[in-house]
């Protein structure tokens, strides 16, 4: 019986606990109203002064010092060139670089973050974003890798490999534009990156994103990994993908075996490089594709033929009239949203 | 005492307690994930961050006679800050103008378009598309269903991913950009991720965006605001994080395609075919034996509209619940099974302590335990403890649940909405919770009978501003 009234009051507590801390919030809610309403105030006399460029200034402190960092970064965010650089010059005489070098010591990683990536605006605060690639967050990490990289300062790629653990811990989609980054000062580091044999797949797939956005000439390199392929099933596709995105013919005897590939995703990859490249020679591999068992190669076959200009056009319409029904519904289907694109 | 009585009354108390300690579990894994959630940035911040490696997403959008809305539901989607994406409005043989409207204010033609056949559905009579617009495509099928109209959305589109939403709901601007990132962090492991639902009853409306946010003055539309709090806020983030969630709100939820459709799609034969379709994708990757995330992110969210009017409720409640019951009947080798790790242990015991055993348990303590005591087969403490599970720790838990809404994201805006909110997790105990488990007790009756279909949803329209 003892538990069951113990239930009872335990119910009741707890209830008591939960209606002081909502009256508790709803009170600390009702200053926080007046406190926002001084934050207009405060943000609307800081933005002429902000976006005035004057940096003679005097430094701001407590809440106001937060308002116009607060302001500061928004503004920065729809600026660019020398308006960006008078604007920040404002904000660091205002003191809103030093209250972010606090910030970046936050215990919130939101915090950090957001200061981290506001202080690689900055001139003189490298050394601080620098150090976030130790920091625990892994979040924080990226934010001042891509941050420093954005800015041509980024420290040598395998110095970020170890820092960020990519391809272990962190296999976000912006190591590719981190990746880009690089390869646009040190390509050679990005491509060193595709012949480690112990470096992780999943970095491999962001390296071969970035290699092929920064162009032509790594086309090559990519070409031989598509060749030779190292034991790693989910780069091929990429890779092949990443060839048509470079557009070098180089390429071509590489998609030709990728246009026969058992995987495929490899066969739809290269149709589509096929078509980016306008490889007319591989039109009637192509057309054989607009019968294969996987709907995706269809469409991309027909898809690369369009591209290609007569000779493409020449099967499709060949395959239209033709007895394979697959092929003649790709070939027939395809043509007529060509016609009315 | 008798024994009897207190048996019981033992059971009804135990499986009330065992309710309240999983949702003080979910409290505990909701404040945990709010609390290490990555950083949320603002939306400027986001498309600078995300604009050039966001995958491509299908929008999917069935409608079935909503010419009143769906003018403007697809303004305001082709107008998502997205940088590649396109619409599907999939018209699922509506008998009004729905297309018609369609065609006419979008300046749309009928046009070829090549498309997948990988998941079943009715037959597409249609495809209409404008030049001006090469964002925009409509389906137009024979009708067969939401999941039907959804199967031919992921046959149409052409993107990795594709986000099921309902036609008549409102994505805020940048919903997209939010709900990607369990994709862009982990794009090797997430296979589906969702957002959240609130209510837009009571909010003002301008060209199908939310441009002010108010409560409502309809008590059932209130009451249900302080549920999708407890469903979102609390018991799917904390199944989030606990990588056991089981259902994608049909409403909002974005998905790898290629996994969706090596499941088949969405399932035809049954009114829960959200829940269904992550339980399959669980099941799928499971027996794989491959590594993967289904995740849910408190900030992208969905305004939908919710019922207002008693009679509405009660179907969609009976409905929901003849969901739940219809996907863990058929999926019932699952339950409990430890070879469906933390999916059949947590997920489904989840689903058997909260929706199958649940209000049955509930409603019948609700009929004997007072009426035992009152006939004296029951003492005191018995009661109160009843009392205990069935009220004050209901409260509490809403209390919580509202706590945590104000601590970490307070999207009502002004107080008073939250002392309204504060009034509701008192009060939804005294009567609706009790209506709320009879409703549920109609669908699980619904199931028995293996009745089908969905009823009619009569919606009262965006307020507009």
């Amino acid at each position: 019986m003892s538990a069951l009234v113990t239930l009872w009051s335990v119910s009741l507590i707890l209830c008591l606990v939960g209606a002081v801390a909502l009256v508790a919030l709803i009170v600390v809610r009702i200053f926080s109203g007046r406190a926002s309403r001084n934050r207009e105030r405060v943000r609307r006399r800081l933005t002429p002064a902000l976006l005035g460029g004057d940096a003679n200034v005097e430094k701001l402190s407590g809440a106001e010092l937060r308002f116009a960092t607060d302001l500061a970064l928004e503004l920065a965010e729809f600026m660019r060139g020398t308006d960006r650089a008078e604007l920040l010059a404002v904000a660091a005489a205002l003191g809103v670089s030093d209250l972010l070098q606090k910030r970046a010591r936050s215990r919130t990683a939101q915090d950090r973050l957001t200061a981290i990536e506001a202080l690689a605006l900055f001139d003189d605060h490298t050394g601080v974003v620098e150090q976030a690639l130790d920091d625990s967050n892994p979040h924080v990490r990226l934010g001042a890798a891509l941050a420093l990289s954005a800015r041509g300062d980024a420290p040598d790629l395998m110095t970020l490999v170890r820092k960020l653990r990519i391809g272990e811990a962190e296999n976000s989609l912006l190591l590719v534009s981190l990746m880009s980054d690089i390869a646009a000062c040190d390509p050679d580091a990005v491509r060193a990156l595709l012949t480690d044999e112990a470096f992780p797949e999943a970095g491999k797939v962001a390296a071969v994103d970035a290699l092929a956005d920064s162009g032509y000439s790594h086309a090559p390199l990519l070409a031989e990994l598509a060749a030779n392929p190292r034991g790693a099933p989910d780069l091929q596709p990429r890779v092949f993908r990443a060839l048509g995105r470079t557009g070098h013919p180089v390429s071509a005897r590489a998609i030709e075996a990728g246009l026969a590939s058992q995987d495929w995703r490899i066969r739809a990859a290269s149709a589509e490089a096929t078509g980016q490249i306008a490889l007319r020679r591989f039109a009637e591999q192509l057309g054989g594709l607009l019968s294969d068992d996987h709907w995706w190669v269809r469409f991309r076959a027909g898809e690369a033929l369009l591209r290609l200009g007569e000779p493409g056009n020449a099967v499709m319409n060949r395959a239209a009239t033709g007895a394979d029904a697959l092929a003649c519904r790709a070939a027939t289907t395809l043509l007529a949203e060509k016609a009315a694109a | 005492m008798n024994a009897g009585a207190e048996a019981i009354a033992l059971v009804v108390i135990v499986m009330g307690l065992a309710q309240t300690a999983f949702n003080l579990v979910q409290l505990i894994y909701a404040g945990i994930a709010l609390g290490t959630r990555p950083p949320v940035p603002r939306g400027a911040t986001l498309w600078r961050r995300y604009s050039e490696q966001a995958p491509a997403i299908s929008v999917l959008a069935p409608a079935f006679n909503e010419e009143l809305s769906i003018v403007e539901s697809v303004r305001s989607l082709l107008a998502l800050q997205y940088p590649d994406f396109e619409v599907v409005v999939i018209n699922d043989g509506s008998s009004d103008g729905t297309l018609t409207k369609l065609v006419e204010s979008f300046g749309l033609r009928k046009v070829e378009r090549y498309v997948d056949e990988a998941v079943e559905h009715a037959p597409v009579r249609g495809f209409y598309a404008s030049r001006a617009i090469p964002r925009l495509l409509v389906v137009d099928k024979e009708n067969g269903g939401k999941a039907d109209a959804l199967n031919a959305g992921i046959n149409c589109s052409r993107t990795p991913l594709f986000c099921a939403i309902d036609a008549d709901s409102i994505l805020e601007a940048d919903a997209l950009l939010r709900v990607v990132r369990p994709f862009i962090d982990e794009p090797h492991l997430t296979i589906a991720a969702g957002g959240t639902i609130r209510i837009a009853n009571g909010c003002k409306v301008d060209a199908g965006r939310i441009t002010e946010i108010h409560l409502p003055t309809n008590f059932l539309a209130l009451v249900q605001i302080m549920e999708y709090l407890r469903a979102f806020l609390m018991a799917r983030l904390a199944l989030g994080k606990m990588q056991a969630l089981m259902v994608i709100s049909g409403a909002f939820g974005l998905f790898d395609r290629q996994r969706v459709v090596e499941v088949g799609g969405y399932s035809r034969d049954t009114v829960g075919e959200d829940m269904e379709l992550v339980i399959k994708l669980h099941r799928h990757m499971r027996d794989l034996g491959l590594p993967y995330r289904v995740e849910f992110i408190a900030e992208p969210v969905c305004w939908t509209e919710c019922p207002e009017d008693i009679r509405v409720l009660s179907r969609q409640r009976a409905r929901w619940q003849r969901g739940s019951l219809e996907c863990f009947a058929k999926h019932k080798d699952m339950a409990l099974n430890p070879r469906y790790g933390r999916i059949g242990m947590l997920g489904f015991g989840q689903i058997l302590l909260v929706d199958v055993i649940g209000p049955l348990v509930e409603v019948l303590g609700y009929i004997l335990v007072p009426l035992l005591w009152a006939l004296g087969l029951l003492a005191l403490p018995w009661l109160l403890a009843f009392l205990a599970v069935t009220f004050t720790l209901g409260i509490f838990v809403s209390m919580a649940t509202l706590v945590l809404e104000e601590i970490q994201l307070r999207r009502f805006i002004r107080v008073r909405e939250l002392v309204a909110l504060a009034v509701i997790a008192v009060v939804e105990n005294f009567g609706y919770r009790q209506l709320s488990n009879y409703w549920r007790l109609q669908g699980w009756w619904q199931f028995m009978r293996k009745q089908k279909g969905w009823g009619t949803m009569t919606r009262k329209g965006f307020r507009t501003g």
